[in-house]
């Protein structure tokens, strides 16, 4: 199959999709509801889409084109709200969070589709294991060329949007110690990291169809890269975000990336180079392991400073962006993170603390994610 | 020297040898657990009709409880099963998920109202006379919780189908106390003539039933704070507060059916927090509840089937048809699909544990009343201990919430 032609999209516009974990509210386990769910769901008229995912417990939502932050804000909103007032008529419990802290994923179901059971036979129990939450944010391109200079433009910033989005401290009951420890299971995907180095369609192009004649991928949807072209949609679409507890942080996330996105493509303060990426999974590493405190090895200068750091200083960079676009209150959001709140990853640790019993925890994730 | 030979031997045991209690009760457990593995690995069934499958066993050879009274050691058992497994099942009610769902209460109401008003007419109409029509009818109400939480459990099942069985299991058995209590006290008033006991004793039973609830809940909420239940010695600890209040709740004279299922309910329901401790509370529960399917089990007798076999499957199909017709029209409204509504009336046809109690608490105080019910009502709970946990398995399987396949 050849790759498909790049769609028309207006330049900047925004799409957000976001992975949800459906719990019980008696021990808040990870239960089989998504079927339900979906049939209540679908009698609600909604701006965007709820659609199944790899396992019985989980859910995505997916807004529709937005045009910035505020527009984001509402159709997560109301998308959010049609699907908690769904939740309570069957007794379970939604929530953010990258993982869920306790459950077994051996005792998760694959959700009755073709293409999941495909792929639950192609890559085993790692496709139970893929019982992760991420966030997807989608940007809209000018045109793919543009849109392949912005994917390797953004990849610099990866470790921000991991570092800022975390909420993935335990895994099976354990603190793994990370912030996210969710990437670590897409790593286990042989075709995720990075995108290849093209800086044009043309190429990338003869890229894709040598590897479609090794048989070994059929659609740009057999690649787990961090950034990947949604050719279909006109848009890059960024995949290292954990879900986060609220709505309201993954509006301000996907208007940071908006900003930055926009900053890349106006200013063009870089050009992007295939030796950004000696320091790529470094700067990864740190961010999932360390959140802000991570250090950031700068690709350009070879400078040291922590992702915190870094985080603050594009910010001032975007300022005016933020304004153009109408996503100043999302970008203070990020800055308040960054200087004092810490990201979900804190909070589920701090909450932990407090209570010492991660039912618990959940359960005020699930509080989080309803209000 | 003595003319006895074996006089000289004294060590040596007296012939034929003579067995204890301990020797049947271990041999029940070896070959009850044997049976039930045998059900699971060979037939993919519950292992619980392994168990009940000894007590048919036991009784076939006329060693069975069979209308008579039910001997207070065994009684004591089944209550502290019983109890273990409605505690349980409490604590697993949310009730402001009524609120959330008002078509879920409606469904439990119409539900058990449907169950005693199809009883009746139908023990009616087939020559029953009518009070004890009304006394099985009210017994017919309640799903049996020993079954209900002991599959859900066995099979490790999650899912809506699942979550309502044990919420309109838990409901249905408290209205069938209530209902029980308070047609026995209006029989005790045709006999006595005096009608303040009617409401004087179901009275008792909810108020006095209620406060010995609420002291174990906030006992329990103590301990919780200071241990951690799902630590296995916490666990005993926990399981020894229940055998109190039990204990308690005996010499009070109340429901040893309502104080253990509104501990739970109400333990549940004052706190957000979520309460998590091993299943059936670990392996002396778990024999327990072995102990409990092997008696209930052991409820019948050719008399007894012989005298009540047809009226007890014509409740059993009434019964059936009430549960399964209030669940399959009100699965839409309240947000599951059909299928699932018929796999939750289906899963709903268990009785054994609280009727067996029920029936127990009415031999003891209107002795020659319940001997007329006793073929009608332990033919149901024999024929049901078997069907019931099958039918449980079964709905789970179908509504795609049983873990194991």
């Amino acid at each position: 199959m050849p790759l498909e032609a790049f769609a028309d999209s207006r330049a900047l516009t925004l799409g957000v999709e976001l992975e949800l974990q459906i719990v019980n509210t008696h021990d808040y386990d990870l239960t089989h509801a998504s079927h339900d769910l979906l049939r209540l769901v679908s009698r609600h008229k909604l701006p965007g889409e709820v659609k199944p995912e790899m396992t019985d417990s989980m859910i995505e939502l997916s807004t529709g084109i937005c045009g910035d932050y505020a527009d984001a804000l509402a159709q997560l909103g109301e998308i959010r709200d049609a699907l908690v007032e769904c939740a309570g008529k069957l007794n379970v419990g939604l929530s953010g969070g990258g993982t869920h802290p306790f459950q077994d994923w051996s005792q998760r179901r694959i959700y009755e589709a073709p293409r999941f059971h495909m792929l639950s036979e192609l890559y085993g129990y790692l496709s139970k294991q893929f019982t992760i939450f991420g966030q997807h944010v989608h940007v809209g391109c000018p045109g793919p060329d543009a849109a392949l200079v912005l994917l390797h433009g953004l990849s610099r910033f990866i470790p921000h949007f991991i570092a800022l989005s975390a909420s993935s401290p335990f895994v099976q009951g354990t603190d793994t110690g990370f912030h996210s420890a969710r990437l670590n299971s897409v790593f286990a995907f042989p075709l995720s990291g990075r995108a290849p180095f093209s800086l044009t369609w043309d190429e990338f192009s003869r890229f894709f169809d040598k590897m479609t004649r090794t048989g070994v991928v059929e659609s740009m949807k057999d690649f787990y890269w961090d950034i990947r072209p949604k050719p279909e949609f006109g848009t890059i679409e960024v995949r290292v975000l954990d879900t986060p507890l609220t709505i309201e942080k993954a509006a301000a996330l996907a208007a940071y990336i908006q900003c930055v996105a926009r900053w890349l493509s106006f200013e063009q303060p870089f050009r992007p180079a295939e030796d950004d990426y000696l320091v790529y999974t470094f700067n990864r590493f740190q961010a999932c392991r360390f959140g802000f405190d991570g250090t950031f090895v700068d690709p350009q200068t070879g400078e040291h400073r922590t992702i915190g750091d870094d985080i603050l200083q594009t910010l001032d960079a975007i300022e005016h962006h933020s304004i153009e676009l109408g996503a100043d209150e999302g970008c203070r959001q990020i800055r308040d993170d960054v200087k004092a709140r810490g990201n979900d990853a804190t909070w589920i640790r701090q909450t932990y603390a407090d209570e010492h019993l991660l039912a618990e925890v959940v359960r005020q994730q699930c509080l989080r994610w309803s209000r | 020297m003595s003319g006895d030979p074996r006089a000289d031997f004294f060590f040596l045991p007296a012939w034929p040898p003579t067995g204890n209690a301990v020797l049947w009760v271990s041999l029940t457990i070896v070959l009850a657990g044997l049976l039930g593995e045998l059900a699971f690995r060979r037939f993919r069934l519950p292992r619980v009709v392994g168990y009940a499958a000894v007590g048919t066993i036991v009784s076939a050879f006329g060693l069975g409880i069979a209308g008579t009274r039910i001997n207070p050691s065994l009684r004591l058992i089944v209550d502290l099963a019983l109890a273990l497994l409605l505690f349980e099942m409490g604590c697993r009610i949310n009730l402001r998920w009524l609120r959330t769902n008002p078509w879920l209460l409606a469904t439990s109401l119409i539900e058990s109202a449907l169950t005693f008003v199809l009883v009746l007419l139908t023990l009616s109409w087939l020559g029953v006379e009518w009070r004890l029509s009304l006394a099985a009818a009210a017994i017919a109400i309640a799903t049996s919780p020993a079954v209900v939480m002991r599959v859900a459990s066995e099979f490790n099942a999650s899912g809506q189908v699942t979550e309502r069985l044990i919420l309109l299991t838990g409901l249905n058995t408290f209205y069938a106390v209530l209902a029980s209590k308070i047609v026995f006290g209006w029989l005790h008033a045709e006999y006595s003539g005096s009608w303040t006991i009617t409401l004087a004793h179901p009275l008792y039973l909810l108020a006095g039933s209620a406060i010995v609830a609420a002291l174990l809940a906030f006992a329990v909420s103590q301990l919780a704070r200071k241990l951690d239940l799902r630590n296995e010695n916490s666990t005993l600890l926990l399981l020894g507060m229940i055998l109190l209040a039990l204990s308690v709740t005996k010499m009070a004279n109340l429901s040893t059916l309502l104080v253990p299922l509104l501990a739970g309910l109400i333990l549940r329901n004052s706190t957000e927090r979520p309460w998590i401790w091993p299943r059936h509370f670990g392996t002396a529960g778990g024999v327990l509840v072995l102990m409990l399917f092997v008696i209930t089990g052991s409820v019948w007798s050719v008399e007894a089937m012989a005298v009540g076999a047809m009226l007890g499957l014509a409740l059993i199909v009434a019964r059936g048809v009430a549960k399964l017709a209030t669940t399959v029209a009100l699965s839409g409204p309240s947000g599951i699909s059909t299928r699932q509504g018929l796999a939750l009336g289906v899963a709903m046809t268990p009785i054994s544990g609280a009727a067996l109690v029920m029936m127990a608490d009415l031999q003891q105080l209107y002795p020659e009343f319940a001997a007329g019910l006793t073929g009608v009502m332990f033919s149901a709970i024999a024929v049901l201990e078997l069907i019931g946990p099958i039918a449980v398995h079964l709905a789970l399987r179908k509504a795609r919430e049983s873990n194991i396949p």
